[in-house]
């Protein structure tokens, strides 16, 4: 399973139509089949790497978490715990499986009895079989007129159950700002899942701080860590102020990017920048794009500040602008703005051809208060 | 010291990573930058070359592997400390020329050479497992892939065939171990 586009109405502050495009649209050169694009059927090509930007407030997050809500739905078949209502939205979800292009719209609503549990309404499915030579039609949509039969289901389980059938990890959402000591319960969890060799742990520990020898999970909420040379237990909280939030987030982050890398399913990354050194956030996004190293079609999404990230893209269309008006609105780079993929992305931004420059006068503002 | 591969397309790139894979060049993987060959044409186009020569941040050997290479290669005023030697690696004309060595098509090839380029001429000739040649980096993937010794062959073959290069345009033997 692909996700290739996801559009919302009624979603958090934004406007209708919020919503990102997987599927590659500008032209393919060789370097970027090799590096920006993921072929995953005959001529269907989609990203490897997709970066948002722009100023705070815009947007960023809720593009990531509209996301992660399409990625919950198709992985778990089940929408809950977002702290928020579901009332009055409506999806609608295009992926890609087995040969097939699906779209799949949905109206949610809140549970009445399930705690933050959202339940779907006025389900659709369809469905064509993927041909290259129908890829223009795909984009416009409208070649897709077969509906599938939907089976009844409880209010709170997706229709999209009888095309997928099986749960499984298809995303996982990485909030750099929640600070959680449940963070290394959580990978331990994922890397037995996944059956992932410990020594992955190891290589990661240097990257970080090479002071750590090894971590052993004793149980759920406590480790045995040797640092220095000395081993001592640790209950998860204590670890993870002990190795220091940034230590810990990095840590967690990259053993979460093994597992992705590993497994194929795509990584969701808020901020990416946060507790990283420039070299360790680059390095990250170029395991996506490496083919060697990303050998299961894995994305990574993630939003920045760091404009010099960009950089890192050879193509434009897999880049988003957010920006914030009466409602939040998602332009793409290429098909807004149009810029050439030769020119420097962090110099355009610097330059504001984006519109997402800080507000000069008010940081003038501030200063001059300061001043008084 | 590392070596930076650059490869001007993916199919000089398969045919690097199948020399490599097999243990077969004179440098190993943890010699090169990043631990791979690049396909990339100039530095100032390559996201990828960039972002992994600032990772590294030390001294390179560039080896470029292509056909007639006659761009130069423009190295950004923020490498130019980290660069400090250039080598060409040709396949003239093209990197097909190859491929109609190993099928014994060089003669044949020779007679036709004033009206047609190696690409078109392997296009019309070379057939491996039913599959005919289209230029798609797949066909050399399991032409040479698979058999890495007829790889070598060919390319001694082409050393002891082609008198072509010019002095700076070296040859891919020459990094065979």
């Amino acid at each position: 399973m692909k996700l290739l586009r996801v559009s919302a109405n009624g979603f958090r502050n934004c406007v209708n139509g919020f919503g990102i495009d997987m599927i590659a649209k500008s032209k393919k050169t060789s370097e970027d089949k090799e590096y920006e694009l993921l072929e995953i059927d005959e001529g269907l090509y989609v990203y490897s790497t997709i970066a948002i930007v722009g100023k705070n407030a815009s947007g960023k997050t809720s593009a990531l978490e509209l996301m992660d809500w399409c990625y919950d739905i198709l992985g778990t078949f089940r929408l809950a715990n977002k702290k928020c209502s579901y009332r009055g939205i409506t999806l609608e979800i295009m992926f890609y499986e087995g040969g097939f292009i699906y779209k799949y719209i949905t109206e949610l609503d809140n549970s009445e009895t399930l705690k933050d549990t959202a339940i779907f309404r006025n389900q659709k499915i369809y469905k064509q079989k993927y041909y290259k030579s129908r890829l223009k039609q795909i984009l416009e949509e409208s070649w897709m007129s077969e509906c599938m039969e939907s089976a009844e289901m409880p209010e709170d389980f997706s229709a999209i159950f009888i095309v997928l059938k099986k749960t499984a990890i298809r995303e996982l959402y990485y909030n750099s700002y929640a600070e959680e000591s449940s963070e290394y319960s959580n990978t331990f969890k994922l890397m037995e899942v996944a059956n992932l060799n410990t020594e992955y742990l190891s290589y990661v520990f240097r990257i970080f701080d090479d002071k750590i020898t090894s971590m052993k999970q004793l149980d759920e909420n406590n480790y045995y860590l040797v640092y220095k040379g000395v081993g001592q237990t640790y209950s998860d909280k204590e670890l993870f102020r002990f190795l220091s939030s940034g230590t810990s987030k990095g840590i967690n982050l990259y053993i979460i990017a093994v597992l992705s890398l590993r497994l194929g399913f795509d990584l969701v990354v808020d901020e990416i920048e946060n507790h990283f050194h420039k070299t360790l956030v680059e390095n990250l996004v170029m395991l996506y794009k490496d083919k060697k190293v990303n050998k299961k079609n894995a994305t990574l999404i993630f939003s920045t500040h760091y404009c010099e990230l960009l950089d890192l893209f050879h193509r434009s269309d897999n880049i988003w602008i957010t920006h914030s008006k009466d409602k939040m609105e998602i332009d793409n780079m290429y098909n807004t703005y149009g810029v050439r993929t030769e020119l420097l992305k962090s110099k355009k931004f610097y330059q504001n051809a984006f519109d997402t420059a800080v507000n000069y006068e008010a940081l003038m503002e501030l200063k001059k208060e300061l001043m008084e | 010291m590392k070596y930076l591969i650059m490869c001007e397309g993916p199919n000089e790139k398969k045919i690097i990573d199948i020399l490599l894979d097999n243990n077969k060049l004179v440098v190993e993987l943890d010699d090169l930058v990043g631990r791979e060959a690049y396909h990339a044409r100039q530095i100032n186009k390559s996201p990828m070359v960039q972002g992994q020569l600032r990772i590294y941040g030390g001294e390179v050997e560039i080896w470029r592997i292509g056909d007639k290479q006659s761009d130069k290669l423009i190295i950004p005023s923020e490498y130019r400390a980290q660069v400090k030697n250039i080598v060409k690696f040709c396949t003239l004309p093209e990197l097909e020329i190859l491929l109609i060595i190993s099928e014994n098509l060089y003669k044949e090839y020779e007679k036709t050479k004033s009206q047609k380029h190696p690409k078109q001429f392997a296009k019309e000739n070379i057939v491996y497992n039913r599959n005919r040649y289209k230029g798609e980096t797949k066909f050399y993937e399991e032409y040479f892939g698979n058999d890495v010794d007829k790889l070598i062959k060919a390319l001694h073959k082409y050393r002891q065939q082609n008198h072509a290069h010019k002095n700076d345009e070296h040859y891919l033997v020459e990094i065979l171990k």
